[in-house]
């Protein structure tokens, strides 16, 4: 299966000098167009992989696989900078639970993505520390917060990466790049370790182009750990099987307006589930119409919780200069670190949580969320998935001529009822629409991933996932000789 | 929202925000609760707040555990004197 090929290459890759040499070249030619990495070490990653491996005696289907983790999730000795000037030198001084389970199954985590500062943005441009460019067209956004890592992953430099979705940031760069984003079931994997921004709202994903990849990455990651209180036991729930007629659900999207392509893109990906005898069937979800307000509500009001520990005191960038209290040293040092975005959110965040406003903006939020994920559990009680888009339009350009913060924000639509609901939810690439990646997702009921990646998979066939100009398979030196070249097959 | 109560919410943020950050954010944040209105619609009455998805309240055991990278976490101190981290004169 050509998947697997490509895995025992990239098994290789770094142990085979010959092939470590040409995917390091490869990666720094692309990395100047693209600037993926905020950090790029892999010497440091098998480090990092060998201390871990050698303990847990482990050793599994991820043996050598070379992989890039957000850099707001915890990877040992790797900085942890969150894309955020407060905290450009920080290193890390412990690892993910999620990033742990991965190194004990003998990954290796070669660098640091990208990403929107804090994980807040749609497309990595709120990075205090750099742009990431699309590798489909460099002009344009790779999408976020976690666009490092699905460009990584869309150019070819790594077979998966790892990011973190609150509202969409797993799944929305992924589409933006034309390969596949998982958001788990939220609790399903650890938060130990992934940098908070809104805690009831956020969960580890993986970004791949191979769903046989993502399939082992989640598998590896989950399951409840004793250091993260929201973490539950993983319990798979069956998915349908046998003749994979999915019972799909369709909202009806009358009062979203979608961009041309999107529009082109989702009537094709009707027609294509229809082609590979997907059920489809209507439903109504009147509550996205408030789903966007509530979302950001409790998101920022977590978030200005969650960042007000970045203060200059123990760790990060202190305000240099004459300072005369603490005090303000904390109020320098948070205001000159953190970026316009990010300040933007803590203060809608600190003023919703206010005494007087709590009332009119959380509690009306969190009882619109009590809402929104019953209306989701009636829905499934009839269907097995839900389509829908990932965003109302595809990747956009960089600055003014692109989409504007607000904008931005309405048009988490898509996504953020997955967050909202704790429910997990796949994007895959749908189609290409003026030579840009458009996708799709599918929402499933808690711990259905392996229905998602079945569905996937089986759309796979009418759409397979597209290379973009930049995309290069990895050139392994020697293919034949695979670890499995016992199996000889005799015709 | 009135410039005050940004000031008020500036501070509680631990922000210091400048006369041209202050017009930007008044704009902004007043765009957003603007936004935030639209919920007022929908009928609250009935349905509980949801805070979490898990709804798990799982106990540990209250006990010491071992740590071992003490070093590493101060070493991203911004400044140290022994092991303790310096900061300006609280009074």
């Amino acid at each position: 299966m050509h998947g697997s090929e490509q895995l025992s290459s990239w098994a290789q890759t770094l142990l085979d000098p010959t092939q470590r040499s040409s995917w390091l070249e490869f990666v720094r030619e692309r990395e100047d167009q693209i600037r993926a990495f905020l950090q790029f070490d892999p010497e440091l990653g098998l480090e990092v992989a060998a201390a871990s491996s050698a303990e847990s005696g482990k050793i599994g289907s991820l043996r050598g696989i070379p992989f890039a983790v957000k850099d707001n999730i915890a990877v040992g000795n790797f900085k942890l900078t969150c894309g955020s000037k407060l905290l450009k030198d920080f290193v890390s001084p412990y690892t993910a639970t999620a990033v742990q389970r991965l190194l004990e199954q003998g990954a290796v985590p070669v660098g640091k993505t990208n990403l929107d500062e804090f994980g807040m943005g749609s497309s990595t441009e709120n990075s205090g520390l750099g742009l990431t460019y699309n590798p489909w067209d460099l002009a344009r956004v790779p999408g976020g917060s976690s666009g490092g890592s699905a460009a990584a992953v869309a150019a070819g430099l790594v077979p998966f990466a790892l990011g973190s979705d609150t509202g969409g940031s797993v799944r929305q760069p992924a589409a933006f790049c034309g390969v596949y984003g998982l958001k788990p079931t939220y609790g399903s994997v650890s938060r130990f370790g992934l940098v908070a921004y809104a805690s009831s709202l956020e969960v580890i994903g993986v970004i791949a182009r191979e769903l046989t990849m993502i399939r082992d990455v989640f598998s590896a990651m989950r399951g409840q750990d004793p250091r993260d209180q929201s973490s539950v036991p993983y319990a798979e729930v069956e998915s349908v099987k046998g003749d994979g007629r999915f019972v799909v659900g369709v909202p009806d999207l009358a009062s979203i307006p979608l961009q041309e392509e999107v529009q082109s893109s989702w009537e094709k990906t009707l027609d294509g589930l229809e082609s590979l005898d997907f059920v489809l069937k209507k439903i109504e979800l009147p509550t996205l119409d408030y789903l966007v307000s509530a979302y950001y509500v409790i998101a920022c009001a977590e978030a200005s919780a969650n960042l007000a520990r970045f203060d200059g005191i123990r760790y990060g960038t202190r305000s240099a200069g004459f300072t005369g209290n603490p005090e303000q040293l904390v109020r320098l040092s948070r205001s000159r670190g953190l970026g316009d975005e990010v300040k933007l959110r803590i203060l809608l965040g600190t003023y919703v949580l206010r005494s007087g406003f709590q009332d009119r903006y959380y509690l009306r939020a969190q009882r619109i969320r009590t809402a929104i994920r019953r209306e989701f559990d009636a829905a499934f009680s009839a269907i097995d998935l839900i389509l829908m888009p990932v965003y109302p339009c595809g990747p956009f350009k960089r600055g003014s001529e692109g989409l504007d913060p607000f904008s931005q924000k309405l048009s988490d639509i898509f996504t953020c009822s997955a967050n909202m609901t704790g429910l997990p939810a796949m994007s895959f690439p749908a189609s290409v629409e003026n030579d840009l990646p458009i996708g799709m997702q599918f929402l499933a009921p808690p711990f259905a991933e392996e229905r998602l990646l079945q569905a996937c998979d089986r759309f796979a066939r009418v759409f397979p996932v597209p290379a973009c100009p930049l995309y290069r398979p990895l050139q392994s030196a020697g293919a034949n000789q695979s670890e499995d070249s016992g199996a000889h097959s005799s015709g | 929202m009135e410039r005050e109560e940004l000031d008020i919410t500036a501070q509680l943020a631990r922000l210091e925000l400048s006369e041209d950050e202050t017009r930007r954010f008044e704009q902004a944040v007043f765009q957003m609760l603007e936004y935030f209105s639209k919920m007022r619609e929908f009928d609250v009455k009935e349905l509980p707040p949801t805070a979490q998805m898990t709804q798990t309240n799982r106990v540990r055991r209250d006990a010491a555990v071992a740590n071992d990278n003490t070093e590493a976490i101060l070493d991203n101190a911004p400044e140290l004197e022994d092991r303790f981290i310096v900061i300006p004169n609280v009074l």
